[in-house]
C-alpha cells in the first residue's frame, strides 16, 4: 500500500512537472505575439544526419558545470538514462530504456569504450570536465554510431578548445566533504595551423563519509553477558577511498585546404578501494580490498571537409590493466597477505573510415566502417596446480571485430525526412544478420516547429570474452542477443531558447518506444556449482520519454533556464519460467525503476548563477519476481536535492569563478543499492582561474 | 522585473515543494515471535553483495512457516550470504559468510543473544565442548578457535598450506575437515591440541563431509571444471574410515555429473546428496543407487536437508537465484508433504 501511495505520488509529481513547465511555456507564445509581430519564426533546417533521430545533446556548459561530477551524474540528471551508482566514487552502471549495461555502447571520438571483456562502460571512471561534447542515441538512432546497441549509444568527444590564436589557461581546485580533492588544468595553445588542448584531471577522496547504520545494531549487555539495550551504530563509509587521475590530450593540424589532422590521447589511472557493505562485520585491519585501472586510449584522424562530402579516417590503441586485489589476515602480527589477484590486460587496436556525400541539398550518402582487434590475458586468481605448483585460472583470448555501415538520408521536401542505415557486424568467425534502421520525420506544422519523428531497427549485440571464454563457466556456444525496437516522438520549440531572438524559448519532447530483446544473455548457475552465461531471457521493455526546457528572460539581467526530464521505463520479462516455480515471468526487471524524472533550475544575474538539481526515480525491485513482503525487496523511491550557487568575476588579468554547493541539501539517509550505505548532506568549494592572456 | 520574477519563481517553488519528499529508510519494523519446539531453520543465502540474506522458520506439526525472521525479530538485516546454522546448548549459531559474523540467537524467539566478530569469511560452526568451538573460513588460511560462553576468539589452528576449510564434524578427538576450493584434502585435527596433525587425499575439490554411525566419513567431490588448473576428473564419493583413515571405497560418477550436499539422516545409515536429483543409500551399499529418491524436475536444487527425528527430506530449490526459492518437503519414503515459498537463495537447514 506505501508502495503504491508512493507511486501515485511521483506519478503526480510528473504531471505536476510537466504541468508547471507547460505553465510555463505556454504564456511564452502569448507574450512572443505581443512582443514581437513576426512571432513564426521557423528555425534553420533541421541537419539531414539528423532526420528521425532521438538525440539527446548533452552541452558542454551542462558537462562542465562541476568538477566533481562523473558523467554517470550528468546522464542521470539530464537524460532518461537510469543510472545505477554503488555509492559514492563507485561503480556507475547505465541502463537506457530499461536494458542491461552492456546494451548501452560508448564511444569516444569515435572509439568504442566498452570493454571487450565485460562489455559494459563505468560512468563514474569519465569526469564529465574532461569531455567536450556528448549526445545519448536513443534505440534506433545508435545504429550510426554503432552496431549493439540494442537500448542505445552514447557518443562522447574531446576536441581543442576553439579556433584561438596563443596561449589559454584555467585551473580549478575543488575542496569537498570526506576529504575530496579535484584538481583541474587545462592548457590550451593555437595558431592558425595547430590548436592544442592539454588537460590533467586529479582526484583523491577518503570518502569516509558517516552515516547511522539501520541495519545494524550496537548491543548494550549487562554483566552477566544478557543484552539490554542497543542503538545503532553511527559508522563510516568504509574502504571507500578512491584517487583517479587523468590527462587527456588533444591535437589538430588545420592544413587549411580542407583537410585536418588529428591527434587524442587519454590516460587514466584509477586506484578505487570497494566500499563494504552496511552489513559487513568484518574489521578493516583484518582484510581490505582494491581495485586498480590504468588505461590509455591513442586515436589520431584524418578529415577532409569539402562542401559536398566529408572524408575520414582513424586509427586508434587502447591499452587497459585491470586489478582486483583482497588482503587478508595471515595471523599473529603478521601483515596483511594478498589472497586473490585478479588481473587484465586488454588490448586493443582500432581503425575506421567514414565517408559522408552530400547531394545537392537533398541527400546525404553514408559509409563507415570500423575495425577492432582485441587481445585479452584475463587471470582471475592464482592457486595451486595439480603438480603443485601454481597456475592462474582464466583465459586468453583474441577477436577481430568489423563494422560497416551504408546510409541515406533523403528530404524531399521541406517537410519529410526519411532514412535508412544498414550494418553489418564481424565478430570472430561470425557475422551478425543486417541491422538495418528506419528513419522518418515530418513537419507538421511550421509554428512551434512541430516535428514528427519515427525510427525502427533490429539490432544484433554479440557476446562479451567474458561470456564466452571466463573461468570456469563461459559458454562458447552463445549466441548474439537480438533487438527489435521502434519508437515515435513529437516535439515543439517555441521561442528562442537562447534568447537572441526572443525573451523566453521553450521547447519540449516526448517520445514512446517499444522494444523487444530475444536471446538477452544472462548468466545462471548450474548444476555444476558455479555461474554461466545463457541465451535465456526474452525482455520487452517500452516506455515513454519526455523532455522539456524552458529559457527566459526576466529582464534587467535576470535569466531563468528550466530542464526536465520525465521516462516511464517498463523493462518486463517474457522468457521461458525455470520451472513451475518461477515467478519472475511478466515481472520488471530488477533494479530498474519504472518511473524516473530530473528537473534543474539555473537562476543567473550578473555573474551569479543559482543551480538547483532535483531528481528522483521509483522504488526498484531487488528480486526478479517482484517481491514486495520481504523489507529488503524493495527499495523505496529516491529524491535528491542538490544546490550550488557561483559567481563568476571578470577581471581585466583573468576570469575567476567561485562557487559552493551543497549536495543531499534535505540530509537524507538512504540507499540506492542494496546495503550500499549513501552519504548525508555534503558541502564542496570551488575556484577557477582563468588568466587573460594577450586578450 | 520582480513582477517577471515572481511570475516564474512562485511556480517552481511549488514545484520544488511539491518534488521534494522524503525517502522512506531507516530501522527495520520489528516483530515478537515465540516458536513451537520442533522445527527448521531454512537458511536463505542472498545474493552475494546485495546483503539480503534471510532466515524462515518452518513447524512441520502445524505446516505453518515464518520468512525473514532474523530481521523481523531483531530489526535488523541477516547479512551477506547466509551460510550455515549449528544449534548448541539451546542457542542458534548463524554465519554469516561475507559479514564476516556469526550471530547467536536465541531459536525460539529468534532474538539475538550474541555476535562472534573478528572473522574474514566464516563457512561453519563445530562444538568441542561447552567452551571451545571452531569456526572455518574461506579466505583464512587457518580455523578460528573460540569460547561459546564469552564469545572470544581464543586461538587459531593453521592449516598447513591449506588455503581454506569448509565442515567439520567429529569422531573421538579427531576432527575433520575438507578443503574445497582448489583442494583435495580432508584434514584431521587433534581437538586436544587444537593441532592439524593429519590428512586424506580425495579426489578433486571435496565439496561436503559427513560421518556416519559406523564411524566413516563421507565426502563428495565436484571433480574441478574444463580449464581447472587443479585438475578436472569425474565427480566421486568416497568413504574413509575415520579411524584408521582408510579410504574404503570410492564410487565414481560420469563425467558430467555434479554430485554435492552428502547427509545422513538422524540414525546416520542412510545417506542422502543432491545429483540433479536426489539420492540416498545405505551406509552399506556397495555401489550407487540406480535410481533417484526424487527426480530432479527443471530445478537447480541448491540445498538438502534430514530431519534427524523423522527422516523426512528437505530440498532447496533456488530456481533463478534472484527470487524467493521454494523448499519441498518429502516423507522418508519420499511422499511430497508440502511446497514452502522462503527466500532468496535456500541453501542450508538446521533442525530443531
Amino acid at each position: 500500500m506505501k508502495h503504491a501511495v508512493h507511486t501515485l505520488r511521483h506519478v503526480w509529481s510528473a504531471l505536476l512537472l510537466i504541468g508547471v513547465l507547460s505553465f510555463l511555456g505556454l504564456p511564452t507564445a502569448a507574450q512572443e505575439r505581443t512582443l514581437r509581430t513576426d512571432a513564426v519564426t521557423v528555425r534553420a533546417q533541421r541537419a539531414l544526419r539528423d532526420i528521425g533521430a532521438q538525440k539527446t545533446p548533452l552541452d558542454t556548459s551542462i558537462l562542465h558545470e562541476n568538477i566533481t561530477h562523473s558523467l554517470a551524474d550528468i546522464l542521470s540528471q539530464n537524460s532518461s538514462i537510469f543510472i545505477k551508482s554503488y555509492g559514492r566514487g563507485t561503480l556507475a552502471t547505465a541502463s537506457l530504456r530499461g536494458t542491461a549495461p552492456s546494451h548501452t555502447q560508448v564511444t569516444w571520438n569515435g572509439m568504442k569504450l566498452n570493454s571487450p571483456m565485460l562489455g559494459m562502460v563505468d560512468f563514474s571512471l569519465i569526469p564529465s570536465y574532461l569531455i567536450d561534447e556528448a549526445a545519448v542515441y536513443h534505440g534506433a538512432s545508435s545504429v550510426e554510431v554503432t552496431g549493439g546497441g540494442l537500448g542505445g549509444a552514447v557518443a562522447l568527444g574531446t576536441r581543442p578548445a576553439r579556433k584561438q590564436e596563443g596561449w589559454d589557461l584555467r585551473f580549478v581546485q575543488g575542496i569537498s566533504s570526506f576529504n575530496t580533492y579535484d584538481e583541474f588544468l587545462r592548457v590550451g595553445w593555437g595558431n592558425h595551423h595547430w590548436q592544442s588542448s592539454t588537460r590533467v584531471y586529479y582526484v583523491t577522496s577518503k570518502n569516509d563519509f558517516p552515516y547511522t547504520n539501520y541495519r545494524k545494531k550496537e548491543y548494550e549487555t549487562n554483566a552477566a553477558g544478557e543484552i539490554v539495550g542497543f542503538r545503532y551504530p553511527e559508522e563510516r563509509n568504509r574502504n571507500g577511498e578512491y584517487q583517479d587521475f587523468h590527462v587527456v590530450q588533444d591535437l589538430t593540424y588545420d592544413t587549411g585546404n580542407g583537410n585536418r589532422w588529428g591527434l587524442s590521447a587519454w590516460y587514466l589511472s584509477s586506484r578505487r578501494g570497494v566500499p563494504m557493505l552496511n552489513v559487513d562485520y568484518k574489521t578493516d585491519s583484518r582484510s581490505t580490498n582494491r581495485q586498480d585501472e590504468n588505461t590509455l586510449r591513442l586515436v589520431a584522424g584524418w578529415e577532409r571537409l569539402r562542401s559536398q562530402l566529408k572524408l575520414a579516417a582513424r586509427a586508434g590503441y587502447t591499452y587497459t590493466d585491470l586489478g582486483y586485489h583482497y588482503w587478508g589476515d595471515p595471523g599473529g602480527d603478521e601483515p596483511l597477505v594478498e589472497m586473490i589477484r585478479s588481473r587484465s590486460f586488454l588490448n586493443t587496436v582500432y581503425g575506421a573510415f567514414d565517408a559522408d556525400y552530400y547531394l545537392g541539398q537533398k541527400w546525404l550518402f553514408t559509409a563507415r566502417l570500423t575495425a577492432n582487434q582485441h587481445f585479452v590475458r584475463s587471470s582471475d586468481r592464482t592457486v595451486t596446480s595439480s603438480s603443485g605448483g601454481t597456475a592462474n585460472v582464466g583465459y586468453d583470448e583474441a577477436r577481430f571485430e568489423l563494422s560497416g555501415l551504408l546510409g541515406v538520408k533523403y528530404r524531399p521536401t521541406e517537410r519529410v525526412g526519411v532514412g535508412l542505415d544498414l550494418r553489418e557486424e564481424l565478430w570472430g568467425r561470425n557475422v551478425t544478420p543486417l541491422i538495418p534502421a528506419l528513419f522518418v520525420d515530418v513537419l507538421l506544422s511550421r509554428r512551434g516547429n512541430l516535428l514528427l519523428k519515427a525510427s525502427a531497427a533490429r539490432n544484433y549485440r554479440y557476446p562479451t570474452l567474458n561470456d564466452l571464454y571466463f573461468q570456469p563457466g563461459g559458454n562458447d556456444s552463445l549466441r548474439t542477443e537480438r533487438g527489435w525496437t521502434y519508437d515515435a516522438g513529437l516535439e515543439f520549440t517555441l521561442g528562442d531558447l537562447r534568447l537572441e531572438q526572443h525573451r523566453v524559448g521553450f521547447r519540449a519532447e516526448v517520445t514512446a518506444y517499444n522494444s523487444w530483446i530475444d536471446d538477452w544473455i544472462a548468466w545462471l548457475p548450474t548444476f555444476k556449482g558455479f555461474w554461466s552465461p545463457v541465451n535465456v531471457r526474452k525482455v520487452h521493455s517500452y516506455g515513454l520519454e519526455t523532455k522539456a526546457r524552458l529559457a527566459a528572460d526576466l529582464g534587467r539581467g535576470w535569466r531563468l533556464g528550466l530542464d526536465g526530464n520525465f521516462a516511464i521505463t517498463h523493462s518486463i520479462n517474457h522468457g521461458d519460467p525455470q520451472s513451475w516455480a518461477d515467478e519472475s515471468i511478466g515481472k520488471q526487471l530488477v533494479y530498474i525503476p519504472v518511473y524516473s524524472a530530473a528537473v534543474t533550475g539555473r537562476l543567473a544575474w550578473r555573474g551569479w548563477t543559482l543551480l538547483y538539481q532535483w531528481s528522483y526515480y521509483s522504488e526498484r525491485y531487488t528480486t526478479s519476481s517482484n517481491e514486495t513482503t520481504s523489507q529488503l525487496g524493495v527499495l523505496s523511491p529516491y529524491f535528491m536535492n542538490d544546490l550550488s550557487l557561483e559567481k563568476a568575476f571578470r577581471f581585466r588579468w583573468a576570469d575567476l569563478s567561485l562557487k559552493a554547493s551543497v549536495n543531499n541539501l534535505f540530509n537524507e539517509a538512504y540507499e540506492s543499492v542494496l546495503s550500499r550505505p549513501m552519504p548525508g548532506r555534503n558541502y564542496g568549494l570551488f575556484i577557477s582561474l582563468a588568466p587573460r592572456w594577450g586578450q | 522585473m520582480l513582477k517577471n520574477l515572481f511570475r516564474y519563481l512562485l511556480p517552481l517553488l511549488t514545484l520544488t515543494v511539491g518534488m521534494t519528499a522524503c525517502m522512506d529508510y531507516g530501522p527495520l519494523d520489528e516483530e515478537h515471535f515465540e516458536s513451537s519446539p520442533n522445527g527448521v531453520f531454512i537458511l536463505c543465502e542472498g545474493n552475494f553483495m546485495y546483503g539480503n540474506a534471510s532466515l524462515s522458520y518452518y513447524s512441520p506439526q502445524t505446516r505453518s512457516l515464518q520468512n525473514d525472521i532474523f530481521s523481523r525479530a531483531n530489526g535488523i538485516a541477516l547479512g551477506d550470504v547466509a551460510q550455515s546454522m549449528t544449534l548448541h546448548n539451546g542457542l542458534g549459531y548463524l554465519v554469516v559468510n561475507n559479514s564476516g559474523v556469526v550471530f547467536v540467537i536465541d531459536p525460539a524467539t529468534f532474538r539475538v543473544r550474541g555476535t562472534l566478530k573478528g572473522l574474514i569469511s566464516p563457512r561453519y560452526v563445530h562444538f568441542v565442548s561447552d567452551t571451545k568451538a571452531y569456526v572455518t573460513d574461506l579466505y583464512d588460511a587457518r580455523i578460528t578457535v573460540f569460547n561459546p560462553l564469552t564469545l572470544e576468539i581464543t586461538g587459531h589452528i593453521p592449516l598447513n598450506g591449506h588455503k581454506s576449510a569448509e565442515q567439520m564434524v567429529q569422531w573421538g578427538d579427531s576432527l575433520f575437515t575438507n578443503c574445497w576450493s582448489y583442494d583435495n584434502k580432508i584434514l584431521v585435527i587433534d581437538t586436544h591440541t587444537d593441532q592439524l596433525i593429519d590428512s586424506v587425499e580425495v579426489g578433486i575439490q571435496p565439496t561436503s563431509l559427513a560421518l556416519d554411525h559406523n564411524g566413516k566419513l563421507w565426502t563428495v567431490t565436484d571433480g574441478g571444471y574444463k580449464g581447472n588448473p587443479f585438475g578436472h576428473e569425474a565427480p566421486s564419493l568416497w568413504r574413509i574410515d575415520a579411524r584408521t583413515l582408510q579410504i574404503e571405497q570410492r564410487y565414481d560418477f560420469p563425467m558430467g555429473d555434479a554430485p554435492s550436499e552428502v547427509t545422513l539422516n538422524g540414525s546416520c545409515d542412510t545417506l542422502y546428496y543432491i545429483n540433479r536429483g536426489i539420492w540416498r543409500m545405505p551406509v552399506t551399499a556397495a555401489t550407487l543407487p540406480a535410481a533417484p529418491f526424487v527426480p530432479h524436475r527443471n530445478t537447480i536444487f541448491y540445498g538438502l536437508g534430514v530431519d534427524p527425528r523423522t527422516s523426512e527430506v528437505y530440498v532447496a530449490d533456488a530456481i533463478d537465484y534472484v527470487q524467493p526459492g521454494v523448499v519441498y518437503r518429502f516423507s522418508a519414503d519420499g511422499t511430497p508433504l508440502d511446497t514452502l515459498r522462503v527466500g532468496v537463495t535456500p541453501g542450508a537447514f538446521c533442525f530443531k
